[in-house]
């Protein structure tokens, strides 16, 4: 009997060894198909994949030799994925890169190919191409898209409380308070994951810091982050604190996702992106936006930046066709098709979206844009600036920190790194 | 008397309040994917409405489930062979002998699960370059066997010790060799040892997530979980969606279980030393 | 127990034969082991004496990423409240995990009617994936939707109700207990396999001795277990400072909320690979000085413990 066993188990296990040296195998033929080359691309969007595939059939139609395959990773382990990967001289042929600090360590690092002369590069305002340009001055991403932070709100409840899109923070307050008496929860957000705070941060705090005047004095050295504007913008923030959903140090993406699709709450601070989310989830659901009105007399805002770029990996067998892929991406071709399959905003000037939320906001941009100060200018130290703020904004909401505190810790964390503030 | 407080209705409530506690969040799972979202919103601990299998169809419509399955046994099966053979091999000799070195093997073993793995990532993704196993299910293979060693070893040679040595050494006197002593002797007796570390480490390396996610670029060669796993971006907003999600990717293993369980539990419980 | 047939070495020669071939016996094990475990671990362990921009490695630095982790703001404060929470973890675990897993094997052990249904229950949960196991529970302890609070609701307990995860009064503890939930079965296992190969007449001799119920678990029980105790013992110890892939599933690689669940090898990651999602940087010296703290704490330890250990068993 023992022994059957032992034979049987043994005859398995080699079947097995048989079955897999046989697939193992057949990894040869991975090279190329046919005479064409092949190009990886890698990125954190696995949600976009079957987009990519349509965008990858049109680049197919101008070069058919050249396969070209999408190739996402989980989003949160794309960074150690990447990083590894490169670190061995491997890695994809393109390379879909996170913007500003961590793009721009890479190129550095010397993992990126230099763009020098691609053709349709100049066509970028110069502060799109910031996202991925090299300390060195020389160009290594091809601007994909503007992600736009705002407040969105449900119209439906807006019309049946009877209110307007706010002009003045005073008027926002009071709407604040009207949503409440009517029994709504005014603004959906949650304070259990950090990045929700600088995001939420990047839409409020402009309305009280001063929008662009502050960001250019601030990248310039002459104020700080312990000055009355940016501390009046923690301060908003935590007086916003009676806005929010019950438990809502407890509250993460999903949580005040499904609070604002389903009704409970009226407003919605974040990204374009969610836009596409919402109307799956919810296609009932009337989706209006408003620019952040200012507290400080200024004009309203729309809190911008640019969400990724496509780069070449410097040790790249097919460079040549890897640079035919990104010119691609900088027709207006792949734009209008980029913006109607993904409905996002193009990077790419002038594109207009078939989508009419997404083009006004597209429309705002253009008007009333800031940036998203803490993402664009103060991703860079260790722990960076923009998780310093996270942590202690957290810290602030659940009681631990005083919005002066705040301030102060954000003002040493980038002391310690960003030039101009040393 | 004294033992009261272990007489039997204590026992029993005790031991299947805990055995709820293990189950319900599982049976909550497998419910919970048939519902919508808005009636687990609405009401998260009843038993749904309609039981479709619609989301179950979509989700399977987007992934190969059957090729990550096949891989997934594939690569546990074989990691767990080997890692029954080396590491029976290695604690037979630290546990059975008493050499002045075994002491220091013993621990060198232990050093392996001191350190996160994580740490050595780019060492090790240059190794597998080197070896050209990048892509391939060898790659996942020796990682598993490589990182299941040291808890392996730690609990054989914890139990080969304890082994009597009477009955070795009748088996030595009879001029049996050691490797016939392990199998003969020694192996039969620690089914219970044995069995443990076989669905440990085989629950390891099918659950595993971060090594396919590193090595395998190749989708038909990724594993439920992480095949699994890449789909958690796209529903994080349908619940319903995601619990049918989390079903799917623990459905094989708990199904594996219940087929084997018998033979498990047998081996468990028959190997102990009359 | 044939005797062999034929001899064509003496049996002196023989004996020395077998005598040598016994050491082949953990060398397969060794090259596995040492080459995809010993050399990446150590080769990267050097990282820690150079400095590092980003990903690129400058020049070699000594010991001052070690200073820099234990003097510089914030590092050095982040590192004393990771560490906080890894012994919270151990205790925890070997309360709540270890200590509960043994009484459940005890009981298993006596066959209690349904023990069979009793073993496979407590060990489901160790089936599903850390990462399923973290998204499950995240769910269930959500505070508007999730069954937790639904279920205090329901029995008339609102005043419980919490966002478990969210306070950082309760976010690690809630995590330390669902490691427990998940790591109760591996536990009942061990124990049982360790009851299982306790010799029946043991039993019945501390029967016949008059020992009963917690006076015979003390005095002829729990000596035999030490093997067991000692292999989830050091198991525990180990993995409670290892503890990475809960916290990171349900808390992100921060150890939110504020660092309230950051434990040494989340703190880890997060150096030497940056935040989980973009916008996050790296300092591969730092993250690696810190593993290689960890290390030797973690060994240093360990070794005592076995030290002991063994003492004990031969004592016994």
């Amino acid at each position: 009997m023992k022994k059957m066993k032992a034979i049987s188990f043994v005859a398995f296990l080699s079947l097995i060894l048989v079955i897999s040296a046989c697939s193992s195998s057949d990894t040869g033929s991975d090279g190329g198909s046919e005479d064409g080359t092949t190009l990886t691309i890698g990125s954190w969007r696995t949600e976009d994949k079957a987009s990519y595939e349509k965008v990858i059939e049109k680049f197919n139609e101008e070069y058919p030799d050249i396969n070209v395959e999408f190739k996402p990773s989980k989003n949160t382990e794309y960074n150690t994925i990447l990083n590894t990967a490169l670190q061995s001289g491997e890695g994809p042929d393109i390379i879909h890169l996170r913007p500003y600090t961590p793009g721009i360590e890479l190129a550095d690092a010397g993992y990126l190919e230099p763009l020098d002369g691609l053709e349709g590069l100049d066509q970028y305002p110069e502060e799109t191409l910031a996202a991925s340009k090299g300390t060195d001055d020389k160009q290594y991403g091809v601007p994909l898209n503007i992600s736009t932070t705002q407040m969105f709100y449900n119209k439906k409840i807006f019309e049946e409380v009877g209110l307007e899109e706010p002009k003045t923070w005073e008027e926002f307050m009071t709407l604040n308070k009207t949503l409440q008496d009517e029994g709504y929860t005014p603004i959906s957000l949650g304070t259990k994951e950090g990045w929700l705070l600088s995001l939420a941060h990047g839409i409020i705090g402009p309305a009280h810091y001063g929008a662009n005047e502050f960001v250019d004095n601030i990248t310039a050295g002459e104020t700080e982050f312990t000055s009355d504007e940016f501390k009046s913008s923690i301060e908003a923030l935590d007086e916003l604190k009676q806005f929010f959903p019950e438990n809502y140090e407890g509250l993460g993406m999903e949580d005040i996702r499904t609070m604002f699709f389903t009704g409970d709450a009226a407003m919605f601070p974040l990204g374009s992106w969610e836009i596409e989310v919402l109307r799956e989830m919810n296609p009932e659901l009337e989706l209006g936006f408003f620019p952040m009105p200012s507290a400080v007399g200024k004009e309203p805002t729309i809190t911008t930046w640019v969400d990724g770029s496509y780069a070449i990996n410097a040790n790249s067998e097919n460079k040549d066709a890897a640079k035919k892929f990104l010119q691609f991406m900088t027709t207006e071709e792949f734009g209008t098709m980029f913006t109607e399959e993904f409905k996002m905003i193009s990077a790419i000037p002038g594109i207009e979206s078939d989508d009419e939320l997404v083009n006004s906001l597209g429309k705002a941009v253009e008007e009333q844009s800031t940036p998203y100060m803490m993402l664009v200018h103060f991703a860079g130290g260790n722990p960076s600036t923009k998780a310093t703020i996270e942590t202690e904004l957290q810290g602030m909401y659940l009681g631990e920190r005083s919005p002066e505190e705040v301030a102060n810790a954000v003002q040493d964390s980038a002391k310690s790194w960003y030039e101009p503030l040393k | 008397m004294k033992h009261s407080i272990w007489s039997k209705p204590f026992y029993y409530v005790f031991a299947f309040l805990i055995a709820s506690v293990s189950i319900y969040p599982i049976l909550l799972m497998i419910l919970s994917s048939f519902k919508t979202s808005s009636e687990i919103f609405t009401n998260p601990l009843s038993l749904p409405e309609t039981f479709t299998l619609d989301t179950y169809k979509s989700l399977l419509e987007q992934v190969p489930f059957m090729t990550y399955f096949m891989n997934s046994v594939l690569v546990s099966v074989v990691s767990v062979a080997l890692i029954l053979v080396t590491s029976s091999l290695a604690a037979f000799y630290i546990a059975r002998f008493t050499f002045v070195w075994n002491n220091m093997i013993f621990f060198f073993f232990l050093m392996g699960m001191m350190l996160p793995i994580k740490l050595g990532i780019v060492p090790l993704f240059i190794l597998m370059k080197d070896l050209q196993l990048l892509n391939s299910l060898w790659s996942l293979i020796f990682m598993y066997v490589a990182t299941g060693i040291p808890l392996s070893v730690l609990i054989l040679t914890g139990f080969f010790r304890t082994m009597p040595r009477e009955l070795e050494e009748a088996a030595r006197i009879d001029g049996a060799g050691n490797l016939r002593i392990l199998w003969n002797v020694v192996l039969p007796l620690m089914r219970p040892a044995l069995g443990t570390v076989m669905i440990i480490q085989f629950i390891q390396s099918w659950n595993d997530f971060f090594f396919p996610l590193i090595f395998i670029t190749d989708d038909l060669k990724r594993t439920i979980p992480v095949g699994m796993l890449s789909l958690f971006g796209e529903y994080s907003a349908d619940w319903g969606a995601l619990f049918a999600g989390l079903t799917l990717a623990s459905l094989p293993m708990i199904v594996l279980f219940f087929i084997a369980s018998k033979q498990f539990m047998e081996g468990l419980t028959q190997g102990a030393i009359k | 127990m044939k005797p062999a047939m034929h001899k064509p070495l003496t049996l002196k020669k023989q004996r020395n034969w077998k005598r040598l071939t016994i050491h082949l016996f953990p060398i397969p094990a060794l090259i596995i082991y040492g080459l995809f475990i010993v050399y990446p671990l150590f080769a990267a362990l050097t990282y820690s004496f150079f400095d590092w921009k980003g990903i690129v490695r400058g020049e070699f630095v000594g010991l001052d990423n070690f200073k820099d982790l234990f003097t510089l703001q914030p590092f050095s404060d982040l590192f004393w409240n990771a560490f906080g929470h890894n012994i919270l973890y151990f205790v925890l675990q070997m309360i709540f995990q270890n200590g509960l897993a043994f009484i459940l094997a005890y009981i298993i052990y006596k066959k209690v009617r349904g023990s069979e249904f009793l073993k496979i229950a407590y060990f489901l949960p160790r089936l599903l994936s850390v990462i399923v196991v973290g998204f499950l529970w995240k769910l269930i302890l959500n505070p508007n939707y999730g069954a937790l609070n639904v279920i205090l609701e329901k029995v008339g307990l609102e005043d419980l109700e919490k966002a478990w995860l969210g306070d950082p009064d309760t976010a690690l503890i809630s995590i330390i207990l669902v490691n427990c939930w998940y790591g109760l079965g591996f536990g009942v296992l061990i124990f049982l396999a360790g009851f299982q190969s306790i010799p029946k007449e043991l039993f019945e001799a501390g029967k016949l001795d008059g020992a009963a119920g917690f006076a015979m678990i003390r005095r002829i029980v729990l000596p035999l277990m030490v093997p067991s105790i000692m292999i989830m013992t050091v198991l525990t110890f180990i993995q409670s400072f290892e503890a990475f892939e809960l916290v990171y599933a349900m808390q992100g690689s921060q150890g939110e909320p504020y660092h309230s669940t950051d434990t040494l090898a989340v703190y880890f990651y997060r150096l030497a690979f940056g935040g989980s999602a973009g916008g996050s940087t790296t300092a591969v010296g730092l993250g690696s000085a810190l593993a290689v703290v960890l290390f030797i704490f973690i060994s240093f330890f360990t070794a005592l413990y076995l030290k002991y250990m063994q003492k004990k068993q031969v004592d016994l």
